[in-house]
């Protein structure tokens, strides 16, 4: 039966709109083409051409973040976010107030920051600024100062960023989350730091982290934009000038210990009227064969509005406003996690449909409509990630970051199309272990211990 | 388009966006504009409505018509709006404001026609039903609890609208108010719908890889056939500004205090809102700007500042934000604060800090011109709230226009200590 009220449409634009437009023909898609080269001293330089705007963005990444506060200690843990973040805070010939005033008069920006695997400084600009930003950029990456003043005011900051940073509940529960997932391992420091790593910090240790990691064998330069890949090497050969140092040490991989079971770890949270929480175990690294199919995967439970888990819980349950399952794969190791958001009384009820939807990925072969749908979504949305040439530099970086191959996301399409019900499955039940989950909350702990008990032994981490 | 006079003569190197302009016969304002990047489009429908139109005991019903529409059409079954789009590659997704409703599809370009059916089935008729105002009440409530109640500092908007205006419907806030919301029934619904939803009421931006001919006959196509509404608008009475400073102390479950200070500024698009924005810059914008070295550089007070200017239909608010460093006293905060604004004021302002703002400006302005989604939905944008379309190309000088006594004279009419809201949070 049609609904239609015809008073709202003209008589003679009734026609019939049950029915599904034709589409058509497809274009094609294409992976921009970039240049890329090694220079002589080691460094990894990638090229992204484009006229468009006169906009041009750098990115400079150094192989080693987070993971590699390890090798000071659990006592320093947060050594490479500090680092990083004073990268900006002055220079031999630049005061941190120097650095701000230069960037921010050219209408630029410089950000500095690291995650577990990479430290990461980045610019942007108009094209016309380019010279002075580039020449900026080179000064922080090759003559950073780590003055004990700039360090002083950093950790003050810190210590008070991380109080604040805990009155949320999402913080909260992945902080928990990570810590169990990638226990004795380095993915497992907390990379902000905790109250006393912080303070350990002196400014001896930022300037090691920085001789130790800051060479041109461990650096990848992207530019993207309005310059040619002369114009860019002629830049770093003339204004990016490293002191002869020994080749960069890898990084050892120290991978977390196995755990069976499902465990709860519950963090009270004063006053909250709402659960966060993240449930899942170890997943893959970013160059694991499998990930394209696990993208599916992924997508299909939990990876965008009309996955399995978001239209149970939000669409036909109203539990929560959102949910989401993820891989988050880095560079020697992953996790797989779901997250949401949910009403105390809700709590154990929202973990059980999300390991009974684990579960069922496991045990039934998903149906030929519903994966091609996947499918579609994933390719269908693709292009929007290749829109600025700034995203574009993003996805080339990380396929150099992790070893990928430059042909990447040329196959990227054909390779999800190629994605079958049978790989689903055993993808399934190689990767999700719904019998092996830790499940992490950050809540009201009395009025949601007793019913998360059913999962498994339960631990209170701040009683 | 405005004039400008020789002295603020400005330059920029930004590239035009081309574009093209309809009505439909029913009301139904088109915008049109061809982008080769990639082959994707992005259509974005905004109705001219928002929370400020709502009645004083039906709060929350623009943002609930937003969740709704998602649900149920006439020709589309019910909750296949989504997988239908997603399917055939595209997402979507939507926003409400105080003053308009926004929804936008992304897919490729090839799939244009299934946007504009999706879309135009939302106008064909009231087809919203009990069981999805139910189950999307509770989603609204979590959402409420997600952003407002279990976040910290969640309820600042609340606090300080309510306290900011005490008559119009900007005092309410957008998500409304849950009692409301939990007493809406389905014919509060469809009149919100009868009354809003109409070709007459909404604006449809399509930025991408289109062709113009085929583009407009589809819109006449799936639109054309609409019947316009019969315009029913909510009278809007503005607010007088408040006639005193008007303070409160908050309590929250969080660490640090928050210092937040609101004044109250005409509405988006007028002179004092664009000098404005140029401050606000000059008191925000990166580790050069002024508060962050009174506040965070050289006195150590703060954790965290910012300052932000939201530009309505019909008013603007500019705001102040702060969080203390632990130990450190919140008023010593605003005395600082209130001296960064006092030297405004007084117009000790460099003419290389107004230019530095107009540099970042520029910047940002062909930075956001890259991507079709925010191309479409500032058509919109511009459309409802400017009837002006050629401000896609030539809002950025508006901003570059502003001059040093515009900012010194903007700065005193409207930074008054005596009409502002202060709203202090501590530590539950």
């Amino acid at each position: 039966m049609s609904k239609v009220k015809i008073a709202t449409l003209r008589p003679d634009s009734v026609f019939d709109r049950t029915k599904p437009p034709k589409s058509g023909k497809p274009k094609d898609v294409n992976f921009p083409d970039f240049f890329e080269t090694v220079t002589d001293n080691g460094i990894n330089v990638v090229v992204i051409e484009d006229r468009k705007f006169p906009l041009v963005s750098s990115r400079f990444i150094f192989k080693s973040g987070s993971y590699s506060d390890h090798l000071w200690g659990k006592k320093y843990e947060g050594l490479s976010s500090v680092t990083s973040e004073l990268l900006e805070k002055g220079t031999a010939q630049r005061t941190a107030t120097d650095i701000a005033d230069e960037i921010d008069f050219l209408g630029a920006t410089l950000s500095t920051g690291c995650d577990y695997d990479a430290t990461y400084i980045s610019t942007y600009s108009l094209r016309k600024h380019f010279d002075s930003v580039f020449e900026i950029a080179a000064d922080v990456i090759l003559n950073p100062a780590f003055m004990e003043t700039e360090l002083k005011r950093v950790k003050e900051q810190r210590l008070n960023s991380l109080l604040s940073m805990s009155d949320d509940g999402d913080y909260l529960s992945e902080k928990i989350f990570r810590a169990e997932v990638y226990k004795n391992s380095p993915y497992a420091l907390q990379s902000e730091g905790t109250e006393e790593s912080i303070s350990n910090i002196n400014s001896k240790l930022p300037a090691e982290f920085f001789s130790k990691f800051f060479r041109p064998d461990n650096l990848i330069i992207a530019m993207v934009g309005d310059i040619s890949p002369e114009e860019a090497l002629q830049k770093i050969n003339s204004s990016l000038i490293f002191p002869v140092r020994e080749k960069t040490v890898p990084a050892e991989i120290i991978l977390p210990e196995k755990k069976t079971g499902c465990r709860v770890f519950l963090h009270n949270k004063k006053g909250a009227v709402q659960s966060s929480l993240k449930v899942g175990h170890i997943g893959i690294k970013r160059n694991n064969p499998d990930f394209v199919i696990l993208n599916v995967l992924n997508t299909l439970l939990g990876g965008y509005f009309t996955s399995r888990i978001n239209k149970n819980l939000r669409e036909e349950k109203g539990y929560t406003y959102g949910s989401r399952s993820s891989f988050n794969c880095q560079r020697f190791s992953g996790d797989f996690s779901v997250s949401t958001e949910v009403k105390n009384e809700v709590t154990a009820d929202t973990i059980s449909e999300i390991l009974k939807e684990i579960k069922m990925l496991r045990n039934k072969e998903v149906g030929k409509t519903e994966l091609k749908n996947v499918k579609n979504y994933i390719t269908g949305i693709f292009p929007l990630q290749l829109e600025t040439p700034n995203a574009i530099a993003q996805k080339v970086l990380n396929l150099k970051l992790n070893n990928l191959p430059s042909d990447y996301y040329n196959k990227f399409i054909n390779e999800i199309n190629s994605v079958t019900p049978v790989q689903i499955i055993e993808a399934a039940n190689k990767y999700l272990h719904p019998d092996d989950m830790i499940i992490s909350v950050a809540g009201n702990v009395s009025e949601i211990k007793d019913s998360l008990k059913q999962f498994g032994e339960t631990v209170v981490v701040n009683e | 388009m405005r004039k400008y006079s020789a002295a603020v003569k400005i330059k920029t190197d930004i590239p035009s966006v081309e574009f093209r302009e309809f009505t439909l016969d029913n009301g139904l304002k088109i915008i049109l504009s061809r982008t080769r990047d990639i082959p994707m489009v992005a259509v974005n429908t905004t109705f001219h409505v928002g929370s400020k139109d709502e009645d004083d005991d039906k709060t929350g019903m623009a943002h609930l018509l937003e969740h709704l529409m998602f649900e149920d059409s006439p020709n589309i079954p019910h909750g296949k709006f989504d997988e239908i789009l997603n399917k055939n590659g595209g997402d979507s997704n939507a926003y409400t404001s105080w003053d308009s409703t926004g929804y936008y599809i992304a897919l490729p370009s090839n799939k244009l026609e299934t946007a504009f059916w999706l879309d135009s089935d939302r106008l064909t008729g009231f087809g919203i039903t009990d069981e999805s105002l139910r189950i999307q009440k509770d989603v609204i409530f979590e959402e409420k609890l997600l952003y407002v109640d279990n976040s910290p500092y969640g309820t600042v908007e609340e606090e300080s609208s309510k306290r900011l205006f005490t008559e119009c419907g900007y005092r309410n806030p957008v998500i409304g108010n849950m009692d409301h919301l939990m007493n809406v029934t389905l014919s509060d619904v469809r009149n919100f719908y009868e009354k809003y939803y109409s070709p007459d009421n909404a604006v449809i931006s399509v930025v991408g890889d289109i062709d113009y001919n085929r583009t407009l006959k589809l819109i006449d196509k799936y639109y054309g056939g609409l019947i316009p509404g019969i315009s029913l608008r909510k009278e809007f009475k503005n607010d007088n500004y408040p006639d005193s400073e008007i303070r409160a102390e908050l309590k929250d479950n969080v660490h640090l205090a928050g210092k937040f200070i609101f004044y109250r500024l005409p509405e988006m698009g007028t002179k004092d809102y664009y000098s404005m924005s140029i401050i606000n810059g000059i008191l925000s914008d990166g580790e050069s700007s002024r508060l962050f070295k009174e506040l965070e550089y050289n006195n150590e007070l703060v954790n965290e500042y910012d300052s932000n200017l939201y530009g309505m239909e019909k008013a603007s608010i500019f705001a102040v934000s702060a969080l203390v460093l632990k130990g450190k006293d919140p008023d010593t905060v605003e005395e600082k604060i209130d001296n960064v604004l006092e030297d405004i004021k007084n117009g000790n302002i460099a003419e290389n800090e107004i230019l530095k703002i107009k540099n970042r400006i520029e910047t940002y302005f062909s930075a956001k011109k890259q991507s079709i989604i925010s191309l479409s939905e500032k058509f919109s944008y511009l459309k409802t709230f400017y009837n002006n379309t050629d401000k896609i190309n030539f809002e950025v000088l508006d901003y570059l226009s502003v001059s040093k006594n515009d900012i010194i004279e903007t700065a005193g009419k409207y930074l008054d200590r005596n009409k502002r809201v202060v709203l202090n949070y501590k530590p539950n």
